[in-house]
């Protein structure tokens, strides 16, 4: 088995649950100089725009998703003024409740660690190539946007 | 989830010919499938080349990994 560099593990598309604290030493973990951490955790919702949502599942382009996740970080390590970024995106079946998506940023300070952990996942919505099928009564469902 | 559009197809074999752009793939695609054909022109469905986000112009050669992209709904 590969093992994989510590910066492949900052960026990840995995289908297993993550463990928010190991993920928060992991940051903590790349250095001292770090005073501040943001961090934005999305978590699967039982309602979608004035619907029950039973359960989902997120499929995404093998690949190209991590490429893009990659790219995130890179660009929010040279445009903000932080020292570590963290990127995980989960796929297949996700239950209410759970999560899906976590963003962790560390840096000196608290404004910054905030600019970028929204323009992260900001970013991600935007580019990245995951898709999200909603189970409802009314039968399934592609989410076609976000907010 | 383009599925119901393309025949319940994954994966599709398109014949171009030689120096073709992606706006050659988007028409051959709207002849073959209407549907996906508006969805492509609306940009609602976009086209991706070697796992990067194509343009019109974007030239294609025969080894590029393409894939036809709806709109992204990741995050939470």
């Amino acid at each position: 088995m590969a093992v994989e560099t510590e910066e492949g593990m900052l960026v990840r598309v995995q289908q297993e649950n993550f463990s928010i604290d190991q993920e928060l030493q992991r940051v903590r973990a790349r250095s001292t100089r770090i005073g501040g951490i943001a961090m934005f955790l999305g978590t699967a919702r039982d309602h979608s725009k004035g619907h029950e949502v039973s359960s989902m599942t997120f499929e995404h382009y093998e690949g190209m998703a991590q490429k893009k996740l990659k790219e995130i970080r890179k660009r929010a390590l040279q445009d903000f003024d932080i020292i570590e970024a963290l990127v995980l995106h989960r796929y297949g079946p996700i239950e209410i409740g759970e999560n899906i998506v976590l963003i962790i940023i560390g840096a000196e300070h608290r404004a910054d660690a905030f600019k970028a952990c929204q323009w992260c996942i900001d970013e991600l919505k935007k580019i990245t190539p995951i898709w999200k099928m909603e189970y409802t009564p009314q039968g399934d469902v592609w989410v076609e946007e976000h907010p | 989830m383009l599925k119901t559009l393309v025949s319940g197809v994954s994966m599709l074999e398109m014949p171009l010919a030689e120096g073709a752009q992606v706006k050659d793939l988007v028409d051959s695609l709207h002849i073959q499938y209407p549907d996906l054909g508006e969805l492509l022109l609306q940009k609602k469905v976009v086209v991706s080349v070697n796992q990067e986000i194509a343009h019109w112009e974007t030239a294609l050669v025969e080894s590029d990994e393409i894939a036809l992209l709806p709109p992204f709904a990741g995050g939470a």
